[in-house]
C-alpha cells in the first residue's frame, strides 16, 4: 500500500471523516486553508480549540481552530495567554495542567488586538498638564 | 651550541625523496573517498553515449522530469507553518511587547526609580513621578514610545523590582502610529492581561535569573 503512496489516499479518507464529513470538512478547508486530524487538546473561554498531532512536523504539530463566531474575522491575537505558552511550544503544559500559573482577582480576561476598531487604545496624558493657559477675563460674561 | 643536535632541514631532491603518501595518488582525478572533482568533465563519445544525448534533447526529458518533480511536490507536507492557526516556537526569554506588572495584592510594582528610564538606549521611556496620597512613590507619567523601542530588554534586566517586563506578546501591531505611544495605564492594561504567561516566563527562566 505505502509502496505507492495510496496510504496516503486513505489517510485523507480518514481525515475527511475525523473532520465531520465532506461539507464540514470543506467549510473547514475554507476558513483554516487546511485540513488535519489531530487530538483534542483543551478549549479556552472564547471557545477557540487547541489541537495536537505530532504526525506533522514540529511547528505545525500544535494547532488552534477558532471559535464559529469569528467566523472569518479570527486574528493571530485572539488566543489568549493561558495558551499562548502552549501554542508557540514554550511548555508541553496546558493551562489546566500547569500550577506555576497565577490566578489573581485582578487579572483581566483577554481581548484581541483592538487597533481599528472603536475600543482600540488612544494614548492621553496620566498627568497634570504643567503649562496651564491664561484665559483673558471677558467684560461679555 | 646544539646545531649538532638538531639535524638541518633539507629540501626534497632525487636523493632525498619525500616520504609516500598513504594512498598513492595514481589517476587524476583519484578516487580518494571525499575528493570531488568540480572541473568540467570529458563527455562520453561513444556512440551509444551521443545517441543517448541525442535522445534526451529530442524528447523533451527534462522538462517531463521537470514536470514530475514539481508534481511530487504538491503531495508533500509543506515546510512552511499555517499563522494564525501555527505558531512558531518561541523562546520564555522572547522580548515581545512591554507591560507593567503588579504584585499578587495588585499593587502596581513600579517604584519609579528611573533605572529603565536611564539605561534605555533609544531613550523611549518617560517616567514622572509623585508621592502618593499614602505616602508611597509611584510614577504618574510612565510612558513608552514603542516606536522608538528596540527591544533590548534593558529595562527589564534594569528593574530591581520584576515591574517593567517585556511580554511574551508580538501582536500588537497597529493601524496609526499614536496607538503605539504607551502610557501607564495601557502597560498595566498589558500586564493585567498577559500576567498568567509573564509569570509562567519567569518561572520558567529562574534558574538562570
Amino acid at each position: 500500500m505505502s509502496a505507492f503512496g495510496l496510504d496516503k489516499i486513505t489517510k485523507l479518507f480518514q481525515i475527511i471523516k475525523v473532520n465531520g464529513g465532506i461539507r464540514a470538512s470543506l467549510y473547514k478547508l475554507y476558513r483554516f486553508d487546511d485540513l488535519k486530524d489531530g487530538k483534542l487538546v483543551g478549549q479556552d473561554d472564547f471557545g477557540n480549540k487547541y489541537y495536537e498531532n505530532p504526525r506533522y512536523f514540529f511547528g505545525r504539530s500544535r494547532w488552534v481552530e477558532y471559535a464559529p463566531q469569528f467566523n472569518m474575522d479570527y486574528d493571530g491575537s485572539q488566543v489568549p495567554a493561558e495558551w499562548f505558552g502552549w501554542l508557540h511550544y514554550k511548555t508541553d503544559l496546558i493551562p489546566t495542567q500547569d500550577k506555576d500559573r497565577p490566578k489573581y482577582k485582578w487579572m483581566l480576561p483577554h481581548t484581541e488586538n483592538l487597533s481599528g476598531t472603536t475600543g482600540q487604545y488612544v494614548p492621553y496624558s496620566t498627568t497634570r498638564p504643567k503649562v496651564e493657559p491664561w484665559i483673558p477675563k471677558s467684560s461679555k460674561v | 651550541m646544539n646545531s649538532s643536535a638538531t639535524p638541518k632541514w633539507v629540501a626534497p631532491s632525487a636523493d632525498r625523496p619525500r616520504r609516500p603518501l598513504a594512498t598513492p595518488i595514481t589517476k587524476y582525478p583519484p578516487d580518494i573517498p571525499g575528493y570531488k572533482y568540480v572541473n568540467a568533465e570529458e563527455q562520453d563519445m561513444s556512440f551509444k553515449a551521443m545517441t543517448n544525448r541525442a535522445a534526451q534533447t529530442l524528447f523533451w526529458t527534462e522538462l517531463a522530469r521537470g514536470f514530475a518533480v514539481t508534481l511530487g511536490h504538491v503531495f508533500k507536507e509543506p515546510a512552511t507553518i499555517n499563522y494564525p492557526f501555527e505558531k512558531g516556537p518561541l523562546s520564555p526569554r522572547f522580548r515581545g511587547e512591554h507591560a507593567l506588572r503588579r504584585y499578587p495584592s495588585g499593587e502596581e510594582r513600579c517604584i519609579a526609580c528611573k533605572l529603565c528610564e536611564a539605561i534605555c538606549p533609544a531613550q523611549a521611556i518617560t517616567i514622572e513621578a509623585e508621592e502618593r496620597a499614602d505616602g508611597s512613590r509611584r510614577t504618574t507619567r510612565y510612558d513608552i514610545d514603542m516606536t522608538k523601542c528596540i527591544y533590548c530588554g534593558f529595562c527589564q534586566e534594569a528593574c530591581p523590582v520584576d515591574a517593567i517586563v517585556e511580554g511574551p506578546n508580538f501582536e500588537f501591531s497597529t493601524e496609526t502610529h499614536e496607538e503605539l505611544l504607551y502610557n501607564k495605564e495601557k502597560l498595566l492594561l498589558n500586564g493585567d492581561k498577559w500576567e498568567s504567561e509573564i509569570a509562567s516566563n519567569i518561572k520558567a527562566d529562574h534558574l538562570y535569573r
